[in-house]
Order: C-alpha cells, then structure tokens, then sequence
C-alpha cells in the first residue's frame, strides 16, 4: 500500500491541509462480505469534519457499498454482511444500542440518479422532515424555504411548488433531493455520483454547492472523476480492486503528481 | 430455407393456439349473448322473482351478488395487504419469501367446492352463522385472497429499491417506509387483483350454494345470522335444472348474459391499473 502522507505537500498543498482534529467518521478494519466472498477488505478511514472527502476509483471497486456502509444502508441489501466498525463522533454505528434510523437522519445520502417521489416538489422536500416530528408543522414551509435555498432552488421553484416534482429536469430534481436530506439537517452528507447522470452546467451547480454546504457540513463524495475530486475534495482515499476485492490504496489530501504516477493508469477511464 | 420454414410453421401453431383461446370466448359470449339478448329489459332488472324463475327478474339476486362480493372484498383486501408486506417487506431477501408464495399458490389450488364444505362446518355449523351473505362473503374472500395478494406482492416487488432507499436514507422507520411509500405505490396492484378476484368471486356457486344463497324468498338481510340472499350463479345453477321450460329458459339465458355482462365489467375496470404496471416496468 502506498501512504502519501505530508512530507511530500508543498506549502500550497499544506494550506488545504486540515487541522488535525478528531475524525467526525472513522472506519476501522471494515470488511463488507456478500456470502463468503469478500466486495470489501479492512477499509480505514479518517474523516474530518467540515471537510469533503473524496472517495475515488473505478466501476466495481465497492465504491458505494463502502459510502452506504457509513449510513448502514448496506443493510438494506440482502445478502450483504458487515465486519469491522464505523465510528461516528467516536462512537460504534453499528452497536446494538444504536437506533438506526435516528443515524441515517445524522447521515444523509444523496444517489447517482435522482430519486423524487411521485409527489408535490413542497411534499418531497418535507417528506423526511415529516416524519421526523422535530419539526413543527407550522414550520415546515419555513424549513423547506430554508433547504431549498441552500440547495439553490429555491428561486426556480418557489413560484410552482405545487408541481410534480417529475416535471423538473434531472439536475434540478437532484437539487431537490439534496435539498430534501438539508431539511432533516443532517451534519454528515453521503454522495455517490452525484453528478454522472447530469449535464456539464448541473454538475457544476453541484460542484459549487458541495464546496458551500463544507462551512457548516461534512461531505463524503464517491466519484470516479478524477476532476472532480481535485476539484472538490480535501481529502481523498483511492479504491481499487485486487483479486476481486475493493481495497484502499491510497489515502490523504490530495497532492501534486498524485495522479502521474502508476495510480493514475488505474482511474484513467474515468477520467473525463 | 429449412431454418425460415420451421419458423413459419412455429409461428402458425401459436397463432393457432390464440385463435382458439379467442374462438372460445367468442362462441361462450355468442351463445349466451343470442339466447340472452331478448330476455333483457327494464324489469329484468328491476323485478323480484316469480313463479319459481319463470317470470320476473332478478333485482334481488343482483343485490345478493353485490353484497357478497363487497364483503369479500372488505374480508380479503387487508389480509392481502399484510400477506404482501411480510411476503415483500418483512421477507425480503429471504428464503422463507418463496414459502408464502408456495402456499399462495397452493391455497389457489384448493378446489372451491372444498370452501363451500369448509364453510358450512365452521362458518354455518360451529359459529352458528347459519346460512348467511356473511358465511358466502367471507368464504369467496377466502377464495380470492390468493389472487389478490400475487398481484399485490408482484407490484412491491417491482417497486423500485431506490424509494425505498431513498425513503430509508432520510431516517424514515421501517413502518413509516410502508405508509408513506410502499402502500401508496403498491395500491394498483390491490386495485387490479380485487377487481380481478372479485369477477372470479362473482360467478362462483359453490362455497355459497349451501351456506350463503337461496333460490327465493330472500330479499335485503335483516341481520347477521340466519340471513341468507339470493344470488346470480346459484340462479343460473338451479334454474339450469329446470331450463325445458321455455320461459324459465329465457331467464336462465338472461341471468347467465347479466353475469357475463358483470365479469367482463370488472375485468375491464382492472385493465388501465394493469397497463399501467406494465408501462412502469418497461420506464424503470
């Protein structure tokens, strides 16, 4: 494995260094098996908060079965088993005292395709938030103000939020859906892809929004453009596959000449 | 040459095969269509029985008949949804989800002349319901339940992972999960299975020839036990019996169109809900 670590940044690399502070996520010795066979081996991550960390690599290398293994949605698919610990603010995800659900609000998740309900916009905004029942329902067009806003939709949408929230174009209905994981006011966001289903202009809205949503969030970007993380990320960690499992290769900021050496071959295909 | 010729002949033999499944419904509907046709009017339909079939209508059967099948609707439709949300929810991804399709398909199977025997020990005899629209309701929804659940359970299943991840991502409790999006995206599925189920429950005679139906006598129940109805297809059956009678032979006919007439009616009613399911399947 090859570790990439300070001495070699330069002083303009250092500077988006982080601080080194506690990790808001962690995840040690996680393995993900699908029967016996293992998708995932002993993945460690470090991630701080207020920061976007990439998570790069090609097609098949258990990208986003590693992102949903951090908000347990892994759990959803059956067949797959997780070995290991994920560690949020330092404490186990995974144990048995941990409410599930209370957690996937903490971590909110955005997909590679845009998945709005056959509802209203206004309804698929508030649809977590609803049934959180932290919020008033009073307050709940203030909130839904609040997330589209940060999503920057507010001002193509406020005026028809009674609309189906199928009439929006793709790279819309992903803002939606952002915005929608803002209203639960989650501090951690999981994204995978979140921009390979959208056009160049949509991607770039994302992009910027992602560097926005970091004063106050967490980012946990997958992605397999290159440009994209140097684009975005602070922080990345390279999966690649050895023998059929998804292996961490490389991890840390992201450097100069990171993608020159024999890495690079490996993610040129994705790179755009 | 030989390859093209043997597709030829493929393609007749199965276009054969549907010319026969349509003959048979055209020569089923004609038959009953010609000799039924001139019994139909008003009063047919707004008449009591008289003279033991031969004159008449059969307002009361038709009554009798929607009140059977509405109650087997109310009896199936939530055992259906709770079969199919353990079967697609609490099941999914396991190997014990095959075992609830397997007996699905098995209690399908179960001769519905068994459910009429059924009924009259339990439901007439041991409940003491006596011969009631009740007994007859709730064993045609026991006839139906399978069909209804297979067509629900085949509607969660292609109901896309992404809701339900989506709806799991935000924090949603499982419970919440199926209120919020499971039922609401499943309920054509419950449409056209009940629509379905209940144009097979209409023409059934016998789970309720001997613990629901009557030939006459009967008008709207006055109550739960002891109460029975009269109902179309135990018409048909008896009037059947007796159909030398040219008069009572136009009536038979009469009946068996109305019938016909109904099955169809339900039938078609499901197929926009179906089209539809088809129409999402090919999109996701």
């Amino acid at each position: 494995m090859i570790e990439s670590m300070t001495p070699l940044a330069d002083a303009t690399e250092r500077q988006k260094m982080p601080t080194v502070s506690a990790p808001i996520l962690e995840t040690r010795g996680l393995w993900v098996f699908a029967g016996k066979r293992p998708l995932l081996a002993d993945v460690e991550l470090r991630i701080q908060p207020r920061q976007v960390f990439g998570i790069i690599g090609p097609s098949g290398a258990g990208k986003s079965t590693l992102l949903k293994c951090l908000n347990r949605l892994v759990e959803l698919t059956p067949g797959l088993r997780v070995r290991g610990e994920v560690l949020l603010h330092g404490r186990s995800a995974y144990a048995p005292e941990v409410d599930v659900d209370a957690l996937r609000a903490r971590i909110g998740i955005l997909f590679q395709q845009p998945v709005v309900f056959p509802k209203s916009i206004f309804q698929n905004v508030i649809f977590g938030l609803r049934h959180l029942g932290k919020v008033a329902r009073s307050e709940w067009s203030v909130v839904a103000e609040r997330a589209l806003r940060e999503a920057s939709l507010w001002h193509e949408v406020k005026d028809r939020l009674d609309e189906p929230a199928s009439r929006l174009s793709v790279g819309q209905q992903q803002r939606l859906c952002l915005a929608r994981t803002l209203a639960v006011d989650p501090e951690i966001i999981l994204m995978d892809e979140p921009t390979s289903a959208l056009d160049p202009k949509s991607t770039e809205s994302i992009e910027s929004l992602i560097l926005h949503l970091k004063q106050n969030r967490t980012v946990v970007l997958v992605t397999h453009n290159l440009g994209q993380a140097r684009r975005v990320a602070d922080t990345i960690a390279c999966l690649t596959v050895q023998d059929g499992v998804g292996r961490v290769v490389k991890r840390g900021p992201i450097l100069a000449g990171d993608f020159d050496g024999p890495i690079a071959a490996e993610f040129i295909k994705g790179r755009q | 040459m030989m390859r093209n010729f043997k597709h030829r002949v493929f393609q007749l033999a199965t276009a054969v095969c549907a010319a026969v499944a349509c003959g048979i419904l055209a020569m089923i509907a004609l038959a009953i269509v010609r000799r039924g046709w001139p019994a139909v009017s008003w009063q047919f339909y707004t008449e009591q029985i008289r003279l033991v079939g031969a004159a008449g209508g059969i307002f009361y059967n038709l009554i009798g008949t929607f009140i059977l099948i509405a109650t087997a609707l109310i009896v199936s439709a939530p055992l259906a949804v709770g079969i199919a949300l353990v079967h697609g929810v609490y099941l999914r991804g396991s190997r014990h989800q095959e075992k609830v399709t397997f007996l699905l398909y098995l209690l399908n199977g179960i001769p519905s002349i068994l459910f009429g025997l059924f009924g009259l020990i339990v439901f007439v005899k041991f409940f003491g319901l006596g011969k009631s629209w009740l007994t007859g309701g709730i064993l045609l929804g026991m006839l139906v339940l399978p069909t209804v659940t297979v067509a629900l359970c085949e509607r969660m299943t292609t109901l896309p992972a992404a809701y339900l991840e989506a709806a799991a991502g935000l924090g949603l409790r499982q419970s919440q999960i199926v209120w919020s999006v499971v039922l609401p995206q499943s309920l054509s599925g419950l449409i056209t299975g009940s629509l379905l189920g209940l144009a097979r429950a209409a023409g059934e005679t016998a789970p309720i020839m001997f613990t629901a139906t009557i030939f006459a006598g009967a008008t709207f129940p006055h109550g739960i036990k002891e109460s029975p109805v009269l109902s179309l297809p135990y018409h048909i059956f008896i009037l059947a019996q007796d159909s030398f009678d040219p008069s009572v032979g136009a009536k038979l006919w009469g009946s068996a169109l109305t019938l016909l007439a109904l099955v169809l009616f339900l039938s078609l009613l499901a197929l926009p809900w179906r089209l539809r399911i088809h129409e999402e399947a090919r999109h996701d």
